[in-house]
């Protein structure tokens, strides 16, 4: 595994509290293939592709590009290497927006216009500080000129405490991918072998490796990204949890924590169900180490409701459609946008949410999976109909439904809303750092998006 | 009693996959492979074990139709192909020891060739004519299975 050639996005979380995602066209082909190269080159005089390697000391800014079909297309990719991509990928996120529940208020006609219109290159930074992330653009802005139109950016930076607007601490589940160093919080649950994330690996399925993109050159040790910019209603959640606080009696922080699976502390439900500070607290190290069978089993989901959103997103052991919840797991590479929720300001009229990659080895068989499956849908579950998820699902006006089981009785939540609306999106190939090259150097004439 | 609420289409469909013996010989090894894997007891049966786990399957039968031909019928929950790969992973190998025996059989083994396993199912599933009846058109096997354990 030569993690040098690998996106470092991919496999580690920066830790940094800026973010800026650039979406760009190609007007030049020749131009444009040339700033993938100088990417990786480091007598170029840009900012260079942070790959996976260790980091002896961390940089001030991580710089990282996707590619989209359309891109790939624009750059002078032949045909017959564009039509080795996966099909979701190549139809793009515009086109299969209705399959992950990207409709009514989501829908791509409701998009910021850059993401609708659809990008070709999206480069993005992360940095310890603005400036960081404002240097970098400076530098790499100059070169890319040459090749590229800016469409649009998107910008996020860290809330304190690093809090996401609902109120939740986050981040606490990543996969420990199989050979690697851990990236999020150690666990003793399954690890997802190298190839659930990059191509040209023995995945998730036995005996099934992903076929990789020709020529391997472009295709291996690439991965996929569903980038996502939600827009997150939070005086809606707020009314929500005050509402029903007072209709059953249940504490806002109960319920807060009910809806997701954890208490906005981070500590998991199934671990501690009556309290967000149990004592002893939940150790740092055991914040993601559990599961809703074995020390803990929770089928019925008294501890954890069978359908908040953590457990949706990762059944882990739970009896589920398919008994795979430990094989759709992907990375997320989140921050958030906008300036903080106040409570005692609500309907402050700016618009706040998350910045999200979604990353994964099969854009179908993780994040348009889960979307549609687990996000949109409860019947992989039992009990759940075809109920949605709460914080995230695309439920129409008034239709939201969440139980939570109780011996006592079930508390049954109604008549919410989405919380979430899907401001663009766009699908994007995560090159190697060997693709990289690999495009700089072909010779193709530029060719017109289709 | 209420009549439930129609719903469009029922969670469960039906499969109805037809498949071809590559000779009488094949057809008779078939014959005995499957004879063999229904003789054995629930907790050492690969089918068994994996349509619990897979946990999307109401009924499966295996019908000679004679002509050389063996179907496969069974209803199940949700998309068939949102859930190939769970379906693969569980019960691939009882599929890998039928499908060497049929004709146009996608490559083997299926844990392997996964679109192509799921590409020969489409072309031989004769499904039903349309629309497919259920009782209980919003019941999924958790939903059935969960109440079942719940009352004991």
């Amino acid at each position: 595994m030569d993690l040098a050639d690998v996106q470092g996005l991919i496999v580690k979380g920066y830790a940094m509290p800026v973010v800026r995602h650039v979406g760009l066209r190609v007007d030049d082909g020749p131009a444009a293939r040339r700033f993938l190269g100088a990417l990786v080159d480091p007598a170029a005089g840009v900012p260079q592709l942070t790959t996976a390697a260790p980091w002896e000391v961390k940089p001030e800014v991580c710089t990282n590009v996707g590619l989209t079909a359309a891109g790939l297309h624009a750059l002078g990719v032949a045909d017959t290497s564009l039509d080795s991509f996966p099909a979701e990928f190549r139809e793009g996120a515009v086109t299969r927006a209705a399959t992950v529940g990207d409709v009514g208020p989501s829908a791509p006609d409701s998009w910021l216009p850059w993401l609708r219109d659809g990008v070709h290159i999206l480069v993005s930074l992360s940095g310890q500080h603005q400036q960081a992330v404002e240097d970098a653009t400076a530098e790499l802005a100059a070169l890319w000129q040459q090749g590229y139109t800016e469409c649009g950016r998107a910008d996020g930076c860290a809330l304190p405490d690093y809090l996401a607007h609902f109120g939740y601490r986050d981040g606490f589940s990543q996969p420990t991918i199989d050979g690697l160093p851990p990236a999020g919080l150690p666990d003793s649950l399954p690890r997802p072998p190298v190839g659930a994330f990059l191509l040209g690996h023995p995945s998730q399925h036995p005996g099934f490796t992903y076929p990789v993109p020709a020529p391997p050159d472009l295709g291996h040790n690439g991965s996929f990204a569903a980038f996502r910019v939600l827009a997150q209603d939070v005086d809606s959640f707020a009314e929500l949890l005050t509402t029903q606080a007072d209709r059953t009696g249940l504490s806002e922080e109960m319920l807060a924590a009910k809806l997701c699976g954890r208490w906005r502390n981070g500590t998991p439900l199934v671990l501690s169900p009556t309290t967000d500070g149990p004592d002893p607290p939940v150790a740092p190290e055991a914040m993601n180490d559990f599961d809703y069978v074995g020390a803990h089993a929770d089928e019925r989901g008294l501890r954890c409701p069978v359908g908040s959103h953590v457990r949706r997103m990762f059944p882990r052991g739970s009896r589920i459609a398919g008994g795979g919840g430990h094989l759709h797991r992907i990375v997320r590479r989140g921050m958030t946008y906008g300036p903080p929720y106040d409570p005692t300001r609500p309907r402050d009229g700016h618009e706040r949410g998350l910045l999200g990659m979604f990353i994964g080895v099969s854009i179908r068989d993780q994040f348009e999976f889960l979307m549609r499956d687990w996000v949109n849908d409860g019947r992989f579950a039992p009990g759940l109909g075809r109920s949605k998820d709460p914080l995230l699902g695309a439920q129409e006006d008034g239709q939201g439904r969440f139980t939570i089981p109780a011996t006592a009785g079930d508390v049954v939540l109604d008549g919410f809303s989405r919380f979430v609306t899907t401001r663009g999106g766009a699908y994007c190939f995560l090159p190697s750092t060997t693709a990289l090259r690999h495009l700089a150097a072909l010779s193709a004439p530029a060719q017109q998006p289709a | 009693m209420e009549h439930p609420t129609p719903v469009d289409q029922p969670v469960q469909n039906p499969l109805t996959l037809v498949m071809t013996a590559k000779s009488p010989e094949s057809y008779e090894a078939l014959r005995q492979i499957v004879a063999h894997v229904q003789s054995l007891p629930p907790d050492q049966n690969p089918i068994v074990v994996a349509l619990d786990k897979i946990a999307t399957v109401h009924f499966a039968r295996f019908v000679f139709l004679g002509d050389q031909r063996l179907a496969v019928i069974t209803t199940y929950d949700g998309d068939f192909d949102a859930y190939i790969n769970e379906f693969i992973n569980e019960i691939g190998d009882v599929f890998n020891s039928l499908l060497q025996h049929m004709q146009d059989a996608s490559p083997l083994p299926v844990q392997t060739y996964r679109e192509e396993f799921l590409q020969f199912v489409r072309d031989h599933d004769l499904r039903c004519e349309p629309p497919f009846y259920s009782a209980y058109p919003d019941r999924t096997v958790l939903d059935i299975t969960a109440t079942a354990a719940s009352v004991g």
